[in-house]
């Protein structure tokens, strides 16, 4: 009879559901804490990669682009342009600011990447409408007139024409760039880097950082280090921006959420382990008995076996199943890894089974006797 | 006649020191073909633990144990085989497993001992058939009374042709119409298979059935 362990589980349909969901659940929301990170890891590189600057310059002492409190004077800009193994005129200066534009009335949270339109730091052309305005001067002049212009990630939801509120200026929305969230969904604000300052960084003549492409004969390391040896600036690569603002903005606040993670693990191998062996109690009268009447070991721990790998094949996949789900219906940017979650999904099979196994193991060592005995 | 069942010298203790309780004490016992034995006794003379002893569910401490001619070696034999292979056990509180039908509670017995399912069915309804319960072949326990579901497990006991079945207190939880009744199948069956059945009981009322009364008293045989 191969149905025989199904007959058992539709029986105790209930505990066999509780369970199979119990591991569900367990399982989606170690894959969704995992995409969610993912999916902030993806957004706090994307920008920066997209901008396809090699070197990143900030002021001294601020621990590297994204990290700490930088401001560098724009002077700085003839001396790169001028400066050895960057390639020639490709030093950018640039803002980027956090901000709280007033959208449609409600305050919101975004990030206001000031850069010069053609240069380094961001889109050139618009998806929808047109790029702003860029101012006339290559240096800082204050009294520069350049209209308040913004051109808005496409995902925010405004149309173009509209107004934004930032720094009690109105601005106007006049185009759209391909998505660009920045970590937790933070929308991108391109604007001219002068409207940048003007607004942002009460109108001084400062950037954030300078970021720059080395020629392509150089290695960019080498570039870096040679700046970052400067009194005055610090230089990191690409990379090591990608790794510093990594660090910064994911990994390390994530470290609890980390730790969450195995422990929910934990308890899905204790809850499958619970379950069985409760099940498994329930059951030592009937195991005893067909013990006695000539069940081997093999043939009982068969039994449960089937019932345990079968409880958590479906729990396994159907939270790999709902946890696509739900981050599809998320309302944040979660982004699970294929390979991670198969990788998940296998060592929670393993653990569930094995549990289970444990289980099943004590269970089976009943007396038979107990068919003499009735009730204990 | 030969002997299905030749216990000598047969002992089993519980416990250990003080508390040590000789349950069965060397006992002697044959049983023969076709015979129907009751064992009766007081309570905690050992009967249980007797017929565990002989059904090899517990081994003994002492004694030698043949089935069928056979001489049991409790240590490198696997005794789960002689259990479905040669012994049909029949207990007071019917344990038929709750989540399956009359006729599946039958196909267990035989699926133990790896029958084919087509082959199990056929032969589990035609045993139900026997004991009377054709028309309740697809009842769970829950839906059968306490004389059904005892009839079902002498259909499970013989679902493997045993050479001998083992019985502990069947009627104990019967009303004295379904015991008779019950007794009446044994006796049909008896007839049918030629099957060896021992008998634990308490009730005086069954002993005219039997063949043979074996008596016990503190572990031991008194009367046979
Ligand atoms: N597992 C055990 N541990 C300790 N003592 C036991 C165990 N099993 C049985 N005994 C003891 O062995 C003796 C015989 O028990 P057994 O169950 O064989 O009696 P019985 O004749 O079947 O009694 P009853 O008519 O009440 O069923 C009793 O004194 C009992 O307490
Ligand atoms: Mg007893």
């Amino acid at each position: 009879m191969k149905t025989l362990f199904l007959k058992d589980m539709r029986y105790r349909r209930a505990r066999v559901v509780l369970t199979a969901l119990g591991i569900t659940v367990l399982i989606s929301l170690i894959l969704l804490l995992g995409g969610i990170m993912n999916g902030m890891r993806i957004q706090a590189r994307q920008y920066v990669e997209s901008t396809g600057a090699d070197v990143w310059i900030s002021a001294e002492g601020s621990g590297g682009a994204f990290i700490g409190f930088s401001m560098v004077v724009e002077e700085y800009m003839a001396f790169l342009n001028s400066g050895p193994g960057l390639a020639p005129d490709s030093a950018s200066p640039l803002v980027f600011a956090q901000a709280r534009p007033s959208v449609r009335g409600k305050s919101t949270k975004a990030i206001v990447v000031g850069y010069k339109l053609g240069q380094l730091g961001g889109p050139n052309h618009a998806i929808e409408g047109k790029m702003f305005t860029p101012s006339n001067f290559e240096d800082y002049r204050p009294e520069d007139p350049v209209p308040y212009e913004v051109v808005i990630d496409e995902k925010m939801g405004l149309e173009i024409g509209e107004q934004i509120t930032l720094s009690n200026e109105k601005v106007r929305v006049v185009g759209k760039a391909k998505s660009l969230m920045f970590v937790l969904d933070t929308p991108l604000l391109f604007m001219d880097v002068r409207i940048a300052q003007k607004l942002l960084l009460g109108n001084t003549p400062h950037v954030n950082m300078m970021i720059a492409k080395t020629d392509t004969n150089e290695q960019p390391q080498q570039i870096a280090a040679g700046l970052d040896a400067l009194e005055t600036i610090e230089a990191r690569t690409l990379k090591q921006t990608l790794t510093d603002i990594i660090a910064y903005y994911v990994d390390e606040p994530m470290k609890a959420v980390q730790f969450l993670r195995v422990m929910l693990w934990l308890a899905a191998g204790i809850l499958i382990g619970m379950i069985t062996y409760v099940t498994m109690l329930e059951k030592t009268q009937e195991i005893g008995v067909l013990k006695a009447i000539g069940g081997s070991n093999g043939y009982v721990m068969g039994l449960l076996l089937k019932q345990v790998v079968l409880i958590s094949v479906v729990g396994v996949v159907l939270g790999l199943i709902l946890s696509y789900v739900f981050a599809a219906a998320a309302p944040i940017f979660v982004a699970i890894n294929f390979v991670e979650s198969i990788i998940v999904v296998c060592i929670s099979f393993v653990v569930c089974c094995g549990s289970g196994y444990l289980a099943a193991r004590k269970a089976i060592a009943v007396d038979p006797m107990i068919a003499f005995r009735g009730e204990i | 006649m030969t002997a299905v069942v030749e216990g000598t010298g047969l002992t089993k203790r519980f416990g250990t020191g003080d508390a040590t309780v000789v349950a069965v004490d060397s006992v002697d016992i044959r049983i023969e073909e076709s015979e129907l034995v009751m064992i009766m006794g007081d309570s905690g003379c050992g009967k249980t633990t007797l017929i565990s002893l002989l059904g090899c569910i517990l081994t003994p401490d002492a004694g030698e144990l043949r089935i069928d001619g056979a001489l049991i070696d409790p240590v490198n034999e696997d005794l789960s085989v002689i259990r479905h292979g040669k012994i049909g056990f029949v207990f007071q509180l019917f344990h038929l497993l709750p989540y399956l039908t009359a006729v599946e509670n039958v196909m267990v017995a035989m699926d133990i001992a790896s029958t084919k399912t087509d082959a199990a069915e056929k032969r589990a309804t035609e045993l139900l058939t026997q004991v009377g319960l054709s028309e309740r072949v697809h009842h769970r326990p829950a839906q059968l009374s306490g004389g059904e579901k005892q009839r079902v497990s002498f259909a499970r006991a013989l679902a493997n042709r045993p050479k001998i079945i083992f019985a502990d207190e069947p009627t104990a939880n019967l009303d004295s119409r379904q015991s008779d009744n019950l007794m009446n199948l044994i006796q049909e069956l008896r007839r049918e298979h030629q099957t060896t059945i021992a008998i634990v009981t308490h009730h005086e009322g069954l002993k005219e059935n039997a063949d043979r009364i074996i008596e016990m008293k503190d572990g031991r045989i008194v009367t046979t």
